[in-house]
C-alpha cells in the first residue's frame, strides 16, 4: 500500500518551508482570459499582500498558463496581480484535455528547478505550493480534481470566500484528539445547494503518529463571480516564465472538431427577466403557465432559483424540459444577470440567488412572506400569493398594451 | 466471460430525493435530512441509461457499484431497473464514514477493479454530480486513480468496438464564453461523467425492441436484486484502512453556518395587493420601466 507525502514532526517549521506560494491555474479561450482567472488572480493578490505582511514573508502570487502562442495574455495576467506566469507553451496544449493537462500542471507544482526562477530565496526547501486555486467551471472542477487526486491532497469545490488563519484543531484523527496549532491555514467557505449555509472546508496535515502526512497544496475551486479583479495597473512589474514540460507525454484525448453552439437561454440581452422558486409548489404547471404568460406580454426571459433545476415537480416533460434546467439558473451556480426589470416571483432570495441578480435595475418581487430575504433586494415587495397577483398583472399589462398601441396607432 | 465483450462499470448515489412531498425543508430554508426520503440520484440515473444504451447498442455487461450504508441497496435495485445490470455492488463499512471526496475515490476505484470477477472495465459512467455534495469531484478522482482517460460533460458518444476507442460529444460553457461542443476521441478504457441533457437514442426498430425486451427483463431480475448483490467491507477491497474515511481524507469540515443575511441594499415599497389599484400603480411602474 502506498503512503506518499513524508514523514512530519510535531510542529516542525522546516514542513512549513516546503510549501510557498498560490498557484492560480488560468483558463482562457480564443486568446481572452476567462473573467474567473482575473477574479481568483484579484483574491490571490489580496490573500497574499495581507500574508506576507502578516508573517513578514515574500511569497508570491503565481499563474500557470496551458496554452500556444498566448504570451500576450500571459503579460496582461501581471497586470492584474500575477507576480510569476508559467507559461507551457505548446501546440498540442491549444485546447484544455485533461489527462496531458494535469499531468503538466501537476509536474509544474512539483518543479523544485523551477521555483529558482520564482523565488531563489525558498528553493532549497521547496517542495510543492502552499494553495492551489481552480477555477469551478466545468472544465477547472474536473481539472482541480485530477490534479489534486495525482498530488494526493485535499480540495474543496466552489468557494465563495477565503481566509488565511492560525487555527487550534483538535481532531479525532488528524490530531489524534491533541490540540494543536495549524499555522498559515486557507478557510475555505462553501455554500450549499440551498443557498442557506456555509461549510468552511480545511485541508490539513496528518499530525497523528499513527498517519502522519502532509497535505499540501491545499485545493480550491471558486465559483466565477464570487471575487473581483483587482483594478488593472499596467505598470505593475512580473515574469513570465516559459515552461517546456520534460518527458512528454501525448494526450489520449483526440479533438475532432468544436462547435459553438447558441445559448439555450440569452440573459445578456433580456431587458425583463422574470424569475421563479418553489413558491410555485401548489400547482407547479398551473403556476408555470401563469408566469409564462406574464414573461409573453412583458416579452421577458424566464429564469428559475437552482432548487427548481433539480426538478422537485412532476410536470409535462415539455415544461420540464423547457424550465426546469440548469441553464435557466439565475445565481452563483448559474447566470449572473443585470436587466432594466427582475421580477421574482415565490423565491425567498438565497444568499446564491441574490448574488445572481442584486445588480438589476429595478427589482419587483411578489411574496407571501414579508420576512424572506428577498424583500431587501427589492424595490417593489407585493406581499401576496403570485396565484392572486400574476393573473392579474398580466391581464392590466395586456390592457396597458393595447392601450399603448391603440395611441400609437 | 468472453474477451471482446465489452465491460461497463456504473458509479451511482443514494441522495436525497428532492421532489415535492418528498423533500422537506427546515423553517430556515436548509435541507431536513430526518424527513427527506432517499433515491438514486437524477444523475446517477442519466449515467445509468448511458450504460443500458451499451447494454442494447453492443451487448455490453454492466456492474454498477456505490460506496454507502446498507441502506443504499436501495439504489443499487434502481440503478438495475435503469441499466439491467448483472452486477450489483455495494461498498459498505463504517470507516468509509465521513470520507472526502479523494478517500471516496480510494474506496471506488478499489471497487471497480473488482468487478466483473477482476477482469478489467472498458467504460466507467458516473453522474454530472451528486444534487447533495455537489462537488462533481469524485468521478474525476476514481478516474485518475483508476489511470483511465477521463471525458467530463459527455452528451452523447458511440463506442468503436473494432478499434476499442470512443467518440464523444462533449459540452464546454465557460462565463461569459460561447457554448462549445467537442468531438472527441479517445482508446478505451475511458472513465466518461454523463451530463444531465444526455437522452439515449435508440434509432432503429430493432435497437427500440431490444431496448424494450432488456427493460422488462430488467424490472423482472430487479424483483430478485439480492441475487445479484455484492457487498464488500474494506477489508475484501483490500483497502488500507489509513486511506479511507476520515483517516484517509486530507480535508475536514472545520464548521458549518448560516450564511449571514446580507445588509439590504433596497427599501422595498411593500404593497397589498387585495386592493386592485394598488397593483395597477404597479403596473404601470412596469410600463413605465419596460418603454424607457
Amino acid at each position: 500500500m502506498k503512503m506518499s507525502g513524508t514523514t512530519v514532526e510535531d510542529s516542525n517549521p522546516k514542513i512549513d518551508e516546503k510549501y510557498r506560494h498560490i498557484y492560480v491555474i488560468i483558463e482562457h479561450f480564443e486568446g481572452h482570459v476567462v473573467p474567473v482567472s482575473l477574479e481568483m488572480l484579484g483574491e490571490a493578490r489580496r490573500l497574499m499582500d495581507d500574508f506576507n505582511q502578516k508573517y513578514d514573508l515574500k511569497e508570491k502570487v503565481v499563474a500557470v498558463v496551458l496554452g500556444s502562442n498566448v504570451r500576450d495574455l500571459c503579460e496582461e495576467l501581471v497586470t492584474y496581480g500575477a507576480d510569476c506566469v508559467i507559461y507551457a507553451n505548446h501546440e498540442v496544449l491549444k485546447y484544455p484535455r485533461n489527462d496531458i493537462d494535469t499531468r503538466i500542471i501537476a509536474q509544474i507544482a512539483k518543479d523544485t528547478e523551477l521555483i529558482k526562477e520564482i523565488s531563489p530565496e525558498y528553493q532549497s526547501a521547496f517542495a510543492r505550493p502552499r494553495y492551489m486555486f481552480f477555477a469551478a467551471d466545468n472544465t477547472g472542477r474536473h481539472l482541480s480534481s485530477t490534479v489534486l487526486a495525482e498530488l494526493e491532497s485535499g480540495l474543496a469545490s466552489d468557494i465563495n470566500k477565503l481566509v488565511i488563519s492560525d487555527l487550534e484543531i483538535r481532531h479525532e484523527h488528524k490530531t489524534k484528539g491533541k490540540t494543536i496549532r495549524y499555522e498559515k491555514i486557507l478557510e475555505m467557505y462553501r455554500p450549499d445547494f440551498s443557498g442557506f449555509l456555509w461549510t468552511t472546508i480545511l485541508c490539513l496535515d496528518n499530525k497523528n503518529p499513527e498517519i502522519l502526512r502532509e497535505y499540501h497544496p491545499q485545493g480550491c475551486s471558486i465559483i466565477p463571480g464570487a471575487f473581483k479583479p483587482i483594478e488593472r495597473d499596467r505598470s505593475r512589474k512580473g515574469k513570465v516564465i516559459e515552461y517546456s514540460p520534460e518527458g512528454y507525454q501525448d494526450s489520449k484525448i483526440k479533438i475532432l472538431n468544436r462547435k459553438v453552439v447558441k445559448k439555450t437561454v440569452d440573459y445578456d440581452t433580456s431587458k425583463i427577466i422574470v424569475s421563479f422558486g418553489r413558491g410555485i409548489r401548489e400547482n407547479p404547471e398551473r403556476n408555470i403557465k401563469m408566469i409564462e404568460e406574464l414573461a409573453q406580454t412583458l416579452g421577458a426571459e424566464i429564469g428559475i432559483t437552482l432548487p427548481l433545476s433539480k426538478k422537485p415537480y412532476q410536470l409535462s416533460q415539455n415544461f420540464d424540459s423547457k424550465y426546469m434546467i440548469p441553464d435557466r439558473v439565475i445565481g452563483t451556480s448559474g447566470s449572473k444577470v443585470a436587466p432594466r426589470l427582475y421580477v421574482a416571483i415565490g423565491l425567498s432570495g438565497a444568499v446564491q440567488h441574490i448574488a445572481g441578480m442584486k445588480e438589476s435595475e429595478v427589482v419587483i418581487s411578489i411574496n407571501t412572506d414579508k420576512n424572506s430575504p428577498i424583500i431587501d433586494e427589492s424595490d417593489i415587495f407585493i406581499n401576496g400569493r403570485l396565484e392572486e397577483v400574476v393573473p392579474v398583472l398580466t391581464e392590466q399589462l395586456k390592457k396597458q398594451t393595447n392601450i399603448i398601441s391603440m395611441r400609437s396607432n | 466471460m468472453k474477451q471482446d465483450l465489452l465491460n461497463v462499470a456504473v458509479i451511482i448515489k443514494l441522495e436525497p430525493d428532492f421532489s415535492e412531498g418528498n423533500v422537506s425543508y427546515n423553517s430556515d430554508g436548509t435541507l431536513n435530512r430526518a424527513e427527506t426520503k432517499n433515491i438514486l440520484g437524477p444523475h446517477s440515473a442519466v449515467a445509468c441509461n448511458a450504460a443500458f444504451y451499451c447494454k442494447v447498442r453492443y451487448g455490453a455487461h454492466v456492474s454498477v457499484g456505490t460506496m454507502g450504508p446498507p441502506i443504499a441497496e436501495s439504489a443499487l435495485k434502481q440503478a438495475q431497473i435503469l441499466s439491467d445490470a448483472e452486477e450489483l455492488n455495494l461498498y459498505s463499512d463504517r470507516m468509509f464514514a465521513g470520507a472526502d471526496t479523494l478517500a471516496t475515490a480510494e474506496v471506488l476505484k478499489n471497487g471497480v477493479e473488482k468487478m466483473f470477477g477482476g477482469n478489467k472495465s472498458d467504460i466507467v459512467f458516473s453522474g454530472h454530480r451528486a444534487s447533495d455534495g455537489e462537488t462533481g469531484q469524485t468521478g474525476p478522482q476514481t478516474a485518475w486513480k483508476l489511470g483511465y482517460t477521463f471525458l467530463g460533460n459527455v452528451i452523447d458518444f458511440e463506442i468503436d468496438l473494432d478499434r476499442k476507442a470512443v467518440v464523444a460529444k462533449r459540452m464546454i460553457s465557460l462565463q461569459g464564453m460561447d457554448t462549445i461542443i467537442e468531438e472527441i476521441e479517445s482508446p478505451l478504457p475511458v472513465f466518461i461523467t454523463i451530463d444531465p441533457s444526455y437522452k439515449s437514442n435508440f434509432n432503429t426498430v430493432s435497437q427500440r425492441l431490444t431496448a424494450n425486451n432488456f427493460g422488462k427483463e430488467a424490472r423482472k431480475h430487479s424483483e430478485s436484486s439480492g441475487q445479484y448483490l455484492k457487498v464488500y467491507d474494506g477489508k475484501k477491497l483490500e483497502l488500507d484502512p489509513r486511506m479511507v474515511g476520515l483517516p484517509g481524507s486530507p480535508t475536514i469540515v472545520y464548521k458549518v453556518e448560516k450564511i449571514p443575511r446580507a445588509k439590504a441594499n433596497r427599501k422595498a415599497e411593500i404593497v397589498d395587493p387585495s386592493n386592485p389599484d394598488n397593483l395597477a400603480q404597479v403596473t404601470e411602474k412596469i410600463t413605465e420601466i419596460s418603454r424607457g
